[in-house]
This record gives structure tokens, sequence and C-alpha cells, in this order.
């Protein structure tokens, strides 16, 4: 790669099927490595950056290219990233236009110290969390995922435009949007929870051998309706068109989690949370796995640092086999054994 | 050169197609057929649409497609022209050929529940041109199944 976040030239092989350590201080480009990894499978900072932010200043152009192995098969992947253009992505230098392209011949699952959110912040970061799985699982979800931004983009702005007007030229076009957000937000729904009921069982079983509470954590999804979209938006029409804002569907949806019947927020230790959250990455990295029939490469960004002793050797035992990248700041996580070291500083790999 | 093109087009003043005469060749044309009526969003659409050579019948251009977020609604496309159209022709057919994708299916629906109670038979091309695409980028083969696959639309 060359020119990615604060990384000058880099090339890295990690260790084939087996786990690769990268040690290096805060401000190495540790986490850049594993970002570019990561963009490889969705043209997506994992921490959510701006495209802007991953090319290194001074430079107006960021460049990664892959040599993916799968069995016998190699592919090559080739991304040149200009902020303000759209990324130009090279499949086995063929040009291909559509991000799920990649994300078909590419799957990553990222473990990071601000997975947390995904117990304690908004509901925004569990519907992410459970869209993202879906992405990852078949591409089109993908599809599905942009149509249903796209939809409410559209009617949000036509509700503001209307600024509380009712007339039925309004109605007439309010109606056609509500069609078209009741069928892919319905769609939308419908898929994160044949998801959840998958996922529930490996996210019970992960947290139980990580925490062994006797209380399982369970999931479930939470409609922000009753009935279907298209009648609940009907009924929402007044409401949302007085706040200009669509105020039912898969966007106020949330993914609830909860131990003992009790929110798992305030019924979970702050350790247990940490548990609750790796059980949710584990868990994902199973049900794509079993969609996509591959496994996805594991990233470990930093992921040991907020853990202790006996919480770092549960997730290492937890690790499914396949090939694993860990990045520490540190020393390696009590009880890994991995295939091979590097190291990492100023942005250069020893 | 592009100066001079654009000083000769015209905007047909029965379809919206370009041309350089006040009638385009195919609104001329006493061949075609006037009981079918190809809604397209674009220009463009109509060479894409007779490429196919499926379609005998005449077009009208909305001049884009529904999308609040570039500030379109339906006063800004060729609506009521197309009603006044369909009022004093003998339009029985109009197909709906906008773009498939969002912005281009609610077009279509909107259409078609402002058309039906008209009295004519209002009918959408069939699924299977990619999604999101364009029509202007759809072979001719793919198009001319989807036109000749066209349903019926329940608004
Ligand atoms: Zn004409």
């Amino acid at each position: 790669m060359r020119d990615f976040r604060n990384l000058d030239q880099l090339q890295f092989s990690p260790s084939r099927g087996a786990m690769t350590v990268v040690v290096g201080e805060n401000g190495s480009g540790k986490t850049s490595l594993i970002e570019a990894i990561g963009y490889l499978s969705t043209l997506r900072s994992f921490r959510g950056s701006p495209r802007e932010a991953l090319v290194r200043r001074g430079s107006d152009q960021a460049w990664i290219r892959a040599e993916l192995a799968d069995g016998t098969r190699r592919i090559t992947v080739e991304i040149e990233l200009t902020p303000g253009r759209r990324d130009r992505v090279l499949l086995n230098r063929q040009r291909v236009t559509r991000s799920e392209d990649l994300l078909d011949v590419f799957q990553v699952t990222v473990f990071t110290p601000d997975d947390l959110v995904l117990v304690k912040g908004a509901p925004e970061y569990r519907r992410d969390y459970l869209d993202e799985v879906l992405e990852a699982s078949s591409s089109r979800f993908g599809v599905l995922r942009r149509n249903v931004e796209r939809v409410l983009r559209q009617r949000n702005t036509l509700l503001r435009q209307a600024n509380g007007r009712t007339s039925s030229e309004v109605i007439a076009t309010l109606e056609v949007w509500d069609r078209q957000l009741a069928a892919a937000g319905e769609a939308l729904v419908t898929a994160r929870e044949a998801l959840v009921t998958e996922l529930a069982p490996h996210v019970a079983a992960a947290f139980r051998r990580l925490t062994r509470l006797p209380d399982p954590l369970e999931l479930s999804y939470r409609r922000s309706y009753d009935g279907t979209l298209g009648e609940a938006l009907v009924a929402a029409r007044d409401e949302d068109l007085r706040r200009g804002v669509t105020t039912m569907g898969p966007q106020r949806d949330d993914l609830f989690l909860a131990s003992a019947a009790l929110d798992a927020r305030s019924r979970l230790s702050q350790g247990q949370q940490r548990a609750a959250t790796l059980a949710l990455r584990l868990a994902a990295h199973e049900v794509v796995t079993e969609r996509r029939g591959n496994r996805p490469v594991l990233l470990l960004d930093d992921a040991f640092s907020e853990l202790d002793d006996a919480a770092t050797a549960g997730l290492l035992g937890e690790l499914p086999d396949g090939q694993a990248i860990l990045t520490t700041a540190g020393a390696l996580p009590v009880g890994s054994h991995p295939a091979s070291v590097r190291r990492l500083a100023s942005g250069v790999l020893t | 050169m592009i100066v001079e093109v654009k000083e000769k087009t015209v905007l047909c003043s029965a379809c919206f197609n370009v041309t350089v005469s006040p009638l385009c060749p195919i609104c001329a044309d006493p061949r075609r057929d006037a009981t079918q009526l190809c809604v397209v969003e674009d220009p463009r659409d109509i060479v894409a649409v007779e490429r196919t050579r499926e379609f005998r019948g005449r077009y009208h251009v909305l001049g884009g497609a529904l999308s609040p977020i570039e500030g379109v609604g339906p006063e800004q496309l060729r609506v009521r022209e197309l009603l006044a159209r369909i009022e004093a022709d003998e339009v029985a057919e109009v197909i709906l050929c906008t773009n498939p994708n969002l912005e281009g299916d609610a077009t279509a629906m909107y259409l078609a529940r402002l058309l039906r109670p008209l009295g004519v038979k209002v009918t959408r091309i069939a699924s299977g041109l990619p999604v999101g695409g364009d029509l202007e980028y759809a072979d001719e083969l793919t198009l001319g199944r989807a036109l000749e696959g066209r349903r019926e639309v329940d608004a």
C-alpha cells in the first residue's frame, strides 16, 4: 500500500491460515494497516472515518493492492482512493463498479476496543452492526440497505419541503414514497429479524463461555412500529409532516440485549459488557462463515488492550481457526501463539 | 461545434424529444401508432427504446424523475402535458418506461395512480433490467425483453 493514512509505503505478508501479530506503539500505523485491509472488503473505514482522512497528508491518492488466496484460486484487488472521486477498483485487473463485488470475494470480521458502543451506545450502532453482517453475508443486502437509506432521504426531504402542508399534491407524492419505503423497509426489517434469530444461539454460547455467567445473554429485535410498515407510515403521517422526519421504520428499530430479562446495560458489569461485544463479533463471524461458506479474515485492532488476562485467554480460546491479524501496542497477548510476529515503528515494518 | 448543435435543436412540441424541426421524426411519422405512448425520463431513453425495434408507438419525455432531494416534484416534470395528450389523442396504453431505480419506480407509481382513473391501460416495463441502472445503458436485447414483458400496474 502507498499513502494510506500515515503510511508512506508498506508491504505486508501475513501468515496464511494462521495468526500474525503486529506490534507497534500508538501512532506507529498499526491501526491504519488494519483499516486498509478492512477497506479491501467494504470500501469503508471500520472507524467510520471520511475518505479524505484516509489519504496521507501531502498526497492526492492512496493506493492499496492485495493478493488473496482462496484454496488454489488467486485474486488480486487494487484500489485507488482519491478524495472527491469514486474509488477506482480493479479485481483481477478488471474494473468493477459495485462495492458488493469486493465483498463477494473478501470478508473481514473486525474487533476493536471501540466495539463497546455495541452494548453501551445508541441504537444506530446496533442497527449498523446488523446491517454490516447482512452486507457481509450477501451482496443483495448491500443494495437493499442503500435503497432504504435513499428512500428515507427522499421522504424526509419531501416532508420538510411540505412544511406542514397537506395539499393533495403533497399527499399523492408522499404516498408513492411511503409505498417504496414500506417495501424496502419491510424487507430490511425481515432480514434483520432472521439474522438475529441466527445470531442469538452463537452469541449466547460465546458469552457463556467467556463469562461463565448462569444467565444467558439474550437478543431480541425491537421494531419501531406495529403491524405492517405501510400501515404504520399512514398512521404516522400527520406526526411525520409536523416534525419533518420519518418516525417509523428500520431507521428507528433497535437490537435489544438482555440478561435475566433486564437491559444488559444496567445488568452487566463493564467487563461483562465487553464480553457481550466480543460475543456479538464472534457470532457475526460464525454466521457470515455459514452463509458464505468461507471464513472472513479476523482483524483484531488493539482488541486486548482493555481486557484482563482471563478475558484475553477467553477471547483467544474462542477465536476460530483461519487467518487472523492482531495488533498490539505492548506485549503479545498472554497465551497467544502467533505463527509470525512483526514490528511496526514509524510506518516501517520489520 | 457544440454551440452550433445547441442553436439548431429544439424540443418536439408534442413529445419533447430533441429534434431539429417543430415535430420530431417519430411524431411526424404517420405510420407510428398513436394509441401507444411510451413515457421516458430523458430523450436519450428514446434512442435506447428505438434500438430494440420492439416499439412502434409514440413517446413522451418527462424531463426527469421524482426526486425531492433534487427538488423535482410532479410540477417540475411534464405531467400536465402528458395528461393533455392522453385526453386529446386516442391513447389506449401508456407504457411507463422510467429508469429501473427508486426514483424511476416512484415516478411510474405516481403516474399510474394519476392515469388509471382516465380509463387508459397503464403498463410498466418488466423488471429484469439491471437494478439501479439507467435505460440508456441497458442493451437492446434486455430492454426489448423488458418491453415485451411489460405488465399492467396495480396502483
Ligand atoms: Zn415528438
